[in-house]
């Protein structure tokens, strides 16, 4: 790898964060000026939902990016999280009859519980067994709902009450993106955020050196799904009606996982450029080419994965030498797949051919 | 009792179809450690195929494997040059979010072409041999019966065939291999091109029994899944035991849990698929990988 490349520029990081310092207080003073519908102007309702879609999307690709990049256990199922908060929230408010802030902190805790109980199974594998298991938890989780009907209301669905505040989801989800980045670039600095890193690129040294590595990886686990979870809330609220098939979307996971690639996996920036660059390109498809966005998704994510699989941030930076990927993007995987998931010896670090 | 005899029947042929369509996803992974995301996607390929030849030519889907299985397998062996092939030696990561890519771009265009419509098949034997108390599905048997032969014809190939051979040696020991003088590019793709076009033929054999659509591989990828992690890789007779018993698990919950209907399925296979992975990681059968490097 090259040095001295252009994002290691002491001057550039402390530009870029000031750029990003001003762009947020733009856009907390942005729906002020917002016009009603049929009024000349700029900032339109519509604009405030398409940016309240935009901090959600950066919201929960910095938490997918705690599991998926710090500690290397790429979660393909992540919007289960989204759909256990949407559907919390849901639940509490029209079968209990709880206010809003309380139903979806009641979403956020259920999805919390959740995730302790599957992580505590699927954690113990790794690698692609981890990504299925977790895949296979979101299409399972979605015919639970479905069968659920008494409290879910099954595939009809339900209704929230109707709650029209484009500005209020706006400041709360601008506040939550920012919240969530702040925390994750915190949790980096930390010996916990450090940990998670030692559990992605050598689970079994660190378990040696004396790491509770489950705990760690549970811990993380319930911290993203929380995360995801109150999104979840806050878009069923938001969306007023959440069924099976709208809440548990594999796009959604799909969207998580691309814009945290595009943008530089483990690495606290690279969720945030990737959900604004993917956030405004997918806005973009959806506008001109409705038929083939998905096809154009799907290509993108081959071609991240295949040639610049350590995204924009990644590639405009050494400072990702500090935390090596290569477990998870580059390095000769060697003896591959002789590892059995829950196999103690962790031959995807061997060096040298098979054994 | 004859509930019972009848959800075993039913289960016996289910479990007939996830045999056959599973063989190829195991074949791919065991041979070259990848996770074929997008392995759904090729049964539905071959389901839309035994379409085509159907609406245009008036084909059965019995015959038209003859010409799927040739067409789909220079479609694997394209895909796997001018992909899988560049990733296979890449962390697990790459190759499942390649073809994890590859299942989306695949079931989109499909839409695009032929709308999200589900589609039938019309396959020439239909109906019920009539058991007294049980009925048996006719084209499930014929399904249940082609997946016999085409794993019998698979082991023979693979046993005794200088190609399979070299595609055994290939998965046990790269370098090893490579070094005896295999070309394990070619004989990767050749790999993936036999493991596409089974894959296809499944999907062409199963489309009378079942709507097709654009969006019919994703729970088809995951049961693959399941049932591969359960057999053991690569393994032949896994496959057909292990296609077996989540055929029979499937129907069996269907049937005899109340109000959960056949959405349960999946669920079933997940829950089997996490204690499977706990309990005995390398999979109940043997298969074409040597176990543990120890």
């Amino acid at each position: 790898m090259s040095r001295h490349l252009i994002l290691d520029n002491p001057a550039v990081r402390r530009a870029g964060l000031l750029l990003t310092g001003m762009a947020v207080v733009v856009l907390a003073i942005m729906p002020i000026f917002v016009v009603e519908r049929g009024q000349e102007g700029f900032v339109t309702n519509s604009l405030l939902f398409s940016f309240t879609q935009m901090f959600m999307m950066i919201a929960m690709a910095s938490s997918w990016n705690l599991t998926g990049g710090f500690t290397g256990y790429v979660d393909f199922g992540h919007a289960v999280w989204f759909g256990i908060g949407a559907y919390g929230t849901g639940v509490f408010m029209t079968k209990v009859g709880l206010s809003f802030p309380v139903a979806t902190a009641g979403g956020v805790v259920v999805a919390v519980l959740a995730a302790l109980l599957i992580g505590s199974a699927t954690l113990r594998l790794r690698g692609p067994y981890f990504s299925i298991a977790m895949l296979a938890t979101f299409v399972a989780m979605r015919e639970i709902i479905r069968i659920a009907k008494p409290l879910t209301d099954g595939g009809e669905g339900m209704t929230l009450p109707p709650y029209l505040n484009r500005p209020l989801f706006f400041y709360v989800t601008l506040i939550l993106a920012v919240l969530v980045v702040t925390m994750t670039w915190w949790l980096r600095r930390t010996q916990f955020g450090s940990t998670l890193i030692a559990i992605r690129e050598d689970e079994v040294g660190a378990d040696m050196r004396g790491i509770d590595t489950t705990l760690h990886k549970i811990t993380v686990f319930a911290i993203s799904a929380a995360i995801t979870g109150l999104v979840g809330g806050l878009w069923a609220y938001q969306n007023t009606f959440i069924d099976p098939d709208i809440v548990f979307v594999e796009r959604r996971t799909l969207d998580i996982i691309i814009a945290t690639i595009l943008g530089g996996l483990g690495t606290v920036a690279g969720p945030v450029i990737g959900s604004v660059a993917f956030y405004w390109l997918r806005d973009l498809m959806w506008s001109h080419f409705l038929h083939y966005h998905l096809i154009v998704t799907g290509v993108l994510l081959i071609t991240l994965v295949m040639w610049v699989p350590e995204g924009i941030v990644g590639s405009l930076s050494d400072r990702s030498g500090a935390t090596p990927l290569g477990r998870l993007l580059h390095r000769d995987r060697g003896a591959r797949p002789t590892t059995s998931p829950a196999d103690d010896s962790d031959s995807d670090d061997t060096r040298g051919g098979e054994s | 009792m004859n509930q019972l005899l009848q959800a075993l029947i039913n289960g016996v042929m289910l479990g007939g179809f996830y045999a056959i369509m599973v063989l190829g996803f195991s074949i791919i992974w065991g041979v070259m450690g990848v996770i074929n995301l997008a392995h759904g996607e090729i049964v539905m390929m071959g389901a839309y195929g035994a379409w085509i030849l159907q609406e245009n030519l008036g084909m059965d889907p019995i015959f038209s494997v003859v010409i799927i299985f040739p067409v789909m397998m220079v479609f694997g062996y394209v895909v796997q040059r001018v992909l899988i092939n560049r990733v296979i030696e890449r962390p697990h990561m790459i190759a499942l979010l390649v073809t994890f890519g590859l299942s989306i771009v695949i079931s989109n265009v499909v839409k695009l072409r032929y709308s999200g419509t589900p589609r039938s098949v019309e396959g020439s034997m239909r109906g019920y041999w009539d058991l007294g108390s049980v009925t048996v599905p006719k084209t499930k048997t014929a399904i249940l019966v082609a997946a016999l032969i085409v794993m019998f014809v698979l082991h023979l190939f693979l046993k005794h065939s200088r190609l399979g051979k070299s595609i055994r040696a290939a998965s046990q020991n790269r370098e090893a291999a490579r070094i005896v003088g295999i070309e394990i590019g070619r004989v990767y793709a050749i790999t993936f091109a036999i493991a596409i076009g089974l894959t296809a033929l499944a999907g062409a054999m199963i489309a009378p029994t079942q709507a097709v659509y654009p969006f019919m591989g994703g729970p088809l990828t995951l049961r693959a899944f399941t049932i591969t992690a359960l057999s053991g890789l690569g393994s032949i007779p896994g496959a057909l035991f292990g296609g077996l018993a989540v055929g029979v698990i499937e129907v069996m919950l269907a049937t005899f849990v109340p109000r959960v209907g056949t959405n349960v399925g999946i669920v079933s296979s997940f829950v089997l698929l996490v204690i499977v992975l706990v309990v005995r990681p390398q999979g109940l059968f043997g298969g074409l990988k040597p176990r543990s490097p120890q």
